[in-house]
């Protein structure tokens, strides 16, 4: 039995040894930026395309609502993580800071005018998380980032608001926000509220970028127990300079949810359940809307485990206008324990990838419907094993098979073109024919003590169906090789060597939009210093691939470099 | 079975990003007692020249340099370093302004290898910010795009050799090559000096 417990050990100790080997991303919620699993395409911080290759169907994490985003932002009609309110746990001070490589600097004197290259802009944070005094903390945070954003700024988005649409610089960053508060934390409770401002773009069905003014934006948090609970006031200020265009969202968003507990995770049977909610009030020119002004999504989270090898796994959510079951089985052989084998099978269906979004776009008398009839249904079954070969190397693989019916779309209507832009009119829609995919992935992992962890990971899909044009088709293949070296136990290096093969966006232009596939590396660097709680680092990010707009109506995605000190108190 | 849960909460927690604390590492008492960083610090001046190099020789003339920095241990045989310098580039092409104002910053280690002993090897990165030395801010013109703050990051190779030591005091000269990741063209400098240093602790 012991040697079964240091098996399952040894696997999980190399499953989270892959996950702490990641390069530093440039803001939380950016890790999609040096992602090697799938399909990751850019466009901004604000609005990017995130699929793991053998995650079945064809829509990006990001669309998809789960319980588990219930603190991420709702960005238009993804949920996302950045830009994150959620307070640093640590008490410290930080500062972060990096720029885009490739200014001119003196190369400008021995450069024809003409032939300068576009201005590469910088990402910018600071904060600070007091220690605790009697249980009370105050924490203050100012973040933006300046990439993706010079091209369109300067050809189009600075035309659309009145002001530079940032706390600093005139770049017109797709997001910049600055909040402040205060909290509470014991052994019970830890709560929290923050106010601040923020700008933001987002990006929408019509592919528009919409700017919008949050001010003021304030948060309160409380988790007491076993319950947790959001409440987040908005006041969102939208804007459209060159239409001479105002209008006003104030909004009531949050949650209330009761999370299984320690001793009811000792259960056969596991329950959580809560309560979603958004109520908004539109004045003057909102560019989108919500039908009935407000959404109140009750959900609840099963999971089953009759026994240590096999647990099934349920998330159900109702309300008037939709529902949504995401649910799943999995067990593992008991038969063949060295191995390590899975077999799985997931489920999901519903109305609506995200049911809380807002259900209408207005654009240019056009109202685009972002809810289509009927239903999606998506099936998944794969198998997976793991074994560790001796105490120093691993491997894995994990094939599926997945179908799906009535996947989201977007039916396009027609395109205009505005500038550097082209819109879409239409409405969401439904592709009503199967959709079948077939996936393999194999990966190899090399550890040695807590100085080395290396993962090579390789994965293929081949996707097939009546219709073969998708908002994007994703990538059918992709290479990677991924390190964390801890030298001496104080210097970190971790880096990411990875080939992506072609992806396309079929929906957003006229002609398919094809992302060329390339080779990436990003690497972080950190000197640490335990004794004084402080670290150093210097990242690099987006190197050796070619710079691409990833994303049609998005921006370049360049190699940039930034630096980030924190020192704990 | 403790210590299957305990694992599984780990993988679930870093998933979920709830718990991450990218400063733990000073949780460990262990690891804080074994750490010799900063157990000595000294701090030095610097100036010298820079001589462009390739390209850049069509753009700027050399220039003097000087600036101040500290070394602190970080491993018994690595100091980490931290330097500021300024210097002031004059344009070799006919430009509309005098100058440019540069500050550099730098981060990196210094490597005390036995074998080599008195020399130094040291590397690390570099940003520098730059801004022209005029009134009007003219961006259509040459070098109108250094009116505004332009920064650029690079990295550095260094070979230090103090050839001068008196109690705390030490002296000697440097080597240093820098590359900046500029466009069309990285722009690589050359610079060569002195350093006077104290040693703090």
């Amino acid at each position: 039995m012991n040697s079964l417990f240091n098996k399952i050990i040894a696997v999980f100790a190399v499953s989270a040894s892959a996950l702490w080997a990641t390069v530093d991303p440039e803001m939380e919620g950016m890790d999609v930026v040096s992602r090697d699993d799938g399909t990751f395409l850019i466009g901004s911080p604000t609005y990017y395309f995130d699929r793991k290759l053998g995650s079945g169907g064809i829509n990006s994490e990001s669309e998809l609502w789960t319980p588990r985003k219930l603190r991420y932002r709702l960005l238009f009609n993804r949920m996302s993580v950045l830009p994150s309110w959620d307070p640093i746990q640590a008490p410290s001070v930080w500062m972060k800071t990096g720029n885009e490589l490739g200014d001119l600097i003196y190369q400008d004197f021995i450069t024809d005018v003409g032939n300068r290259p576009t201005n590469r802009t910088p990402i910018l944070e600071v904060g600070v998380r007091t220690p605790l005094f009697h249980g009370f903390w105050a924490t203050f945070r100012l973040f933006q980032d300046d990439h993706y954003c010079f091209y369109s700024g300067d050809k189009y988005r600075s035309k659309v608001v009145d002001d530079n649409f940032a706390f600093f610089g005139e770049n017109w960053p797709m997001f910049s926000s600055a909040y402040g508060g205060l909290g509470y934390t014991n052994d019970f409770i830890n709560a929290s509220l923050l106010a601040g401002m923020e700008y933001i773009w987002l990006f929408t069905e019509s592919s528009r970028w919409i700017p919008v003014r949050y001010k003021p934006r304030v948060e309160a948090r409380a988790d007491v127990g076993d319950f947790s609970a959001t409440l987040v006031f908005e006041n969102a200020e939208f804007q459209n300079f060159k239409k001479k265009e105002t209008g006003e969202r104030k909004e009531v968003n949050g949650s209330v949810v009761y999370n299984c507990g320690e001793n009811c995770k000792r259960g056969m049977l596991q329950l959580s359940a809560g309560l979603a909610f958004r109520f908004v009030n539109d004045d003057g020119t909102v560019y989108t809307g919500l039908e009935n002004d407000r959404v109140l999504w009750p959900f609840l989270e099963m999971r089953f485990k009759p026994m240590d090898q096999l647990k099934f796994d349920v998330v159900f959510g109702v309300n008037d206008r939709d529902w949504l079951v995401q649910d799943s089985v999995e067990y593992q052989l008991p038969v063949l324990e060295k191995m390590n084998v899975t077999f799985g099978a997931k489920n999901i269906s519903g109305t609506r990838l995200n049911p809380i979004a807002d259900t209408h776009e207005y654009f240019d008398g056009d109202t685009i419907s972002l809810t289509a009839s009927g239903r999606m249904n998506l099936l998944q079954g794969y198998i997976r094993f793991e074994d560790s070969l001796t105490n120093f190397l691993g491997f894995g693989l994990r094939g599926s098979f997945w179908a799906e019916h009535g996947a989201e779309t977007f039916d396009v209507e027609k395109f205009v073109d505005d500038g550097i832009y082209t819109f879409r009119h239409g409405d969401v829609g439904r592709i009503n024919s199967w959709i079948k995919g077939v996936t393999g992935e194999f990966w190899l992992k090399l550890w040695y003590k807590e100085m080395l962890n290396f993962t090579a990971l390789t994965g293929f899909e081949r996707i097939d169906g009546k219709e073969k044009r998708f908002e994007v088709n994703p990538s059918e293949f992709f290479v990677s090789f991924s390190a964390d070296w801890l030298i001496k136990k104080t210097f970190r290096i971790s880096h990411s060597l990875r080939y992506r093969s072609d992806a396309e966006w079929n929906l957003r232009s006229r002609d398919p939009y094809v992302v060329k596939g390339d080779w990436y590396w990003d690497a972080t660097f950190e000197q640490r210093f335990p004794k004084w709680g402080l670290s150093l680092a210097g990242t690099i990010v987006q190197a050796l691939g070619d710079e691409v707009i990833e994303i049609p109506n998005g921006d370049f995605s360049r190699l940039r470099f930034f630096c980030t000190a924190k020192k704990a108190f | 079975m403790k210590k299957i849960i305990t694992i599984l909460a780990f993988c679930l927690a870093s998933i979920l990003h709830a718990v991450e604390d990218p400063l733990a590492f000073r949780n460990d008492s262990a690891l804080v007692a074994e750490d010799v960083s900063f157990s000595h610090f000294s701090v030095f001046l610097e100036g010298g020249e820079i001589y462009p190099m390739g390209d850049l020789m069509d753009a700027v003339k050399n220039a003097l340099y000087g600036g101040v920095g500290i070394h602190y241990t970080y491993w018994k045989d690595v100091d980490g370093v931290v330097m500021f310098q300024y210097t002031y580039f004059k344009p070799r092409p006919k430009i509309y302004y005098d100058g440019v104002h540069q500050f550099m910053g730098r981060v990196g280690a210094d490597w005390k290898w036995k074998a080599i002993h008195p020399v130094v090897l040291g590397g690390g990165f570099t940003c520098s910010w730059t801004r022209a030395d005029a009134d009007e801010i003219n961006y259509a013109k040459p070098g109108g795009t250094l009116t505004d703050n332009e920064t650029e990051f690079g990295w550095y190779a260094r070979i230090s050799l103090p050839v001068f030591k008196y109690k705390e005091y030490s002296a000697g000269f440097h080597v240093m090559w820098e590359q900046l990741w500029t466009l069309p063209k990285s722009s690589n400098m050359l610079y060569a000096g002195l350093t006077f240093e104290r040693s703090i602790w």
